[in-house]
C-alpha cells in the first residue's frame, strides 16, 4: 500500500513558504502535485490571496504583452538616441531571408527576436520586465519562439511561464535578480534559467531535466559582470540577452538529451550569491569598470554627455 | 518576492528603476499635489540627471505627472501631450551627493509661478519608489498604501476628528505623520490607511472649517501597474 498523499491537507495551508527549488521538489511529492507550474501556481494563489482563476488570467496577460514586445520589435529598425543601438534585428532578418543562417532557420530566428525584443526595450517600448528590463528579452525572444516553432499549444506555454517565474523567485530568494547587487549573472544569467527550464517544460515533466536545464544556463555564466557603456540598457546587454537567449535554448537541449547536472539548482544559485559579494562595485552596474570603463566606451559617453539639450 | 515580481511589471523600458520608477515618482507627486497641472519645474538628480536622457527619464516622470501609466506607450510622446494640455513644463539637472542616486524633486506652480507645491521622490530599484519630501516636509511613502493627506490650520484636536471619523468608518490607521509649517501656522497629517478612504469622508474633513485642504490617493497596485487589460 502506498503512502497516503496530503492532498486534502492543501486546503487548509495558507501560506507556502520555500527556500529554493529543492524545497519546492519536495512540497510537490508531498503534496502530490504532478507539474512545477501547477506547483507555483498554487504557491502564488495562496500567497497572494488570489484564486488561481486570477492567477491564470494575469499570466495570460503577461504572455500577451511579451507577443506584443516581440511585435513591436519586428516592425522596424530599433534605433536609439545614443546610435548604439542600430537596426540589430533588422540585420538578422535579412540575413535569414537571404538563407545566410550558419545554425538553421530556427535557431538564428531565436537571435534575430531575442534582439528585436531586447532593441525595443532600448527604444522605449512596452516591454515585460521578466526578470528584469535589462534581460527582458531572453523569454521573449528564445521562449516564445521555440515553442511557436514546435506549434506548442497556448494552454501549455501559459503554464511554462510559471516554471520560469517559479525558477526566478528560486533565485530571488536565495540570491538576487539584480545587476546592481549581483552583476548581470544575476540578470541575464536568471533570464536563461528561466527560459532554459521553462523549454524544458514543454517537452518533459521530467524534474530532473527541468532543474538541469537551469542549472547549466547560470553555471555558465557565473560572474558575468554589469557594465553597461553610459549607463545606458544598450552595449552590452542587447546581445547579452542573445547570449542568455542562446545559451537557454543550448541547457534546454542537454537537458532533454538526458545530460544532468552534478551540483544542485539551489547551490548553483548560492554559488553566485558569493560570487556577486565578492564581486567589485564598479562591476555592478555603476559603469565604472569592464566595458564601461574601456577607452572607446568612456569616449562615446563623453560624446552623449554633450549631446544633451 | 512573488512570481508576478519576477515575471512584471508590465512597463515601458528600459529601465525599471530609471523609467518605470520615475513615471510612478510623477504621478504620485501629481497625485499628491491633488490640483490640476498647469506649470511643472522639475530637477532630475545625480543618475537620474547623468544617465536620464538614454534611459527616458524626463519623458517618464512628465508622463506620470500627466498621470499616465508605468505601461502606457504615450510615455514616449509625453512631452506633446505636456504641451497639447497648455502645461509649462521646465528641467533643470543637478548633482547633489547629499541625494539619493536615482532622486527627482517636481515643484508644480500656477501658471504665474505662485504659490510652488514641492514634492521630491527617489526611485530604489526594481521599480519601487518612495515620496521623501513634500514642501520640505521629510516623509516616506510609497504608492503600496491607501493615503489621506490633510492640511489644517493648526489648532488642538483635529487629530482626534480625523481618528474618530475614520474609526466610526471601521478604516484603520496603519502610520500616520503630522508636522508644522511654523512660517504659515499651517499643519499637514499624512496617514497611511489599511482601508481607502471614501470620498464622503474626504469631502467631510473638507466641511471642517480649520482644514484647507484634502487629498486621499489609493494603492496603486495593480491598477497603475497594469497586469490586467481594460
Amino acid at each position: 500500500m502506498s503512502v497516503p498523499k496530503k492532498t486534502e491537507e492543501l486546503d487548509e495551508i495558507k501560506r507556502i513558504r520555500i527556500h529554493g527549488l529543492s524545497d519546492a521538489r519536495r512540497l510537490m511529492e508531498e503534496y502530490d502535485i504532478p507539474t512545477l507550474a501547477g506547483f507555483f501556481v498554487m504557491y502564488e494563489s495562496k500567497n497572494q490571496e488570489l484564486p488561481e482563476s486570477e492567477v491564470l488570467s494575469r499570466m495570460r496577460t503577461i504572455l500577451d504583452a511579451m507577443r506584443g514586445t516581440l511585435r513591436e520589435g519586428l516592425e522596424h529598425p530599433n534605433r536609439t538616441p545614443s546610435g548604439m543601438i542600430d537596426g540589430g534585428a533588422a540585420h538578422m532578418d535579412a540575413f535569414i531571408q537571404g538563407d545566410g543562417s550558419l545554425v538553421g532557420n530556427q535557431f538564428s530566428t531565436v537571435i534575430r527576436n531575442t534582439l528585436a525584443a531586447a532593441e525595443n526595450n532600448a527604444c522605449m517600448g512596452r516591454i515585460v520586465a521578466a526578470p528584469t528590463a535589462g534581460a527582458s528579452g531572453v523569454l521573449p525572444g528564445a521562449y516564445l519562439t521555440i515553442a511557436d516553432g514546435h506549434h506548442v499549444a497556448e494552454e501549455r506555454i501559459l503554464q511554462g511561464l510559471f516554471v520560469a517565474g517559479g525558477i526566478g523567485e528560486c533565485i530571488a530568494i536565495q540570491a538576487s535578480l539584480s545587476g546592481s547587487q549581483h552583476g548581470c549573472q544575476a540578470e541575464n544569467g536568471s533570464a536563461g534559467a528561466m527560459t532554459a527550464a521553462a523549454l524544458v517544460s514543454l517537452f518533459s515533466e521530467d524534474q530532473e531535466a527541468i532543474e538541469s536545464a537551469a542549472a547549466f544556463a547560470l553555471k555558465s555564466v557565473l560572474g558575468l559582470v554589469c557594465d553597461p557603456i553610459a549607463g545606458l540598457v544598450e552595449i552590452p546587454c542587447v546581445k547579452r540577452n542573445v547570449m542568455a537567449a542562446v545559451n537557454a535554448v543550448a541547457s534546454a537541449e542537454m537537458a532533454l538529451a538526458g545530460i544532468r547536472t552534478v551540483i544542485p539548482f539551489d547551490e548553483v544559485v548560492q554559488a553566485m550569491d558569493h560570487i556577486g559579494r565578492d564581486m567589485s562595485s564598479s562591476l555592478k552596474e555603476t559603469s565604472l569598470g569592464g566595458l564601461a570603463a574601456t577607452p572607446t566606451a568612456v569616449r562615446i559617453a563623453a560624446e552623449f554627455k554633450r549631446m544633451r539639450p | 518576492m512573488a512570481i508576478f515580481d519576477v515575471m512584471g511589471p508590465i512597463m515601458i523600458g528600459p529601465s525599471s528603476s530609471h523609467t518605470a520608477g520615475a513615471a510612478k515618482i510623477g504621478y504620485l507627486a501629481q497625485r499628491v499635489y491633488g490640483k490640476p497641472v498647469r506649470r511643472v519645474h522639475i530637477i532630475l538628480y545625480n543618475s537620474f540627471a547623468e544617465t536620464g536622457q538614454g534611459h527616458g527619464t524626463d519623458k517618464a516622470i512628465l508622463g506620470g505627472i500627466m498621470g499616465l501609466r508605468v505601461d502606457d506607450p504615450l510615455i514616449k510622446r509625453s512631452y506633446d501631450i505636456a504641451a497639447e494640455a497648455g502645461v509649462d513644463v521646465v528641467f533643470e539637472e543637478a548633482i547633489d551627493p547629499e541625494k539619493h542616486p536615482n532622486c527627482a524633486s517636481v515643484t508644480f506652480t500656477d501658471p504665474d509661478g505662485d504659490h510652488p507645491f514641492v514634492v521630491e521622490g527617489i526611485s530604489v530599484g526594481g521599480g519601487s519608489v518612495k515620496i521623501v519630501g513634500i514642501n520640505g516636509v521629510r516623509v516616506d511613502f510609497s504608492g503600496k498604501h491607501n493615503l489621506l493627506f490633510v492640511t489644517y490650520r493648526d489648532v488642538p484636536g483635529m487629530m482626534a476628528v480625523l481618528g474618530d471619523a475614520l474609526g466610526t468608518r471601521g478604516i484603520n490607521v496603519a502610520y500616520a505623520q503630522i508636522s508644522r509649517d511654523k512660517n504659515t501656522g499651517g499643519a499637514m497629517a499624512i496617514m497611511k490607511l489599511d482601508q481607502p478612504c471614501p470620498d464622503d469622508l474626504a469631502d467631510y474633513f473638507r466641511s471642517n472649517k480649520g482644514v484647507t485642504d484634502v487629498v486621499t490617493i489609493n494603492k496603486l497596485g495593480n491598477e497603475y501597474e497594469r497586469t490586467e487589460e481594460d
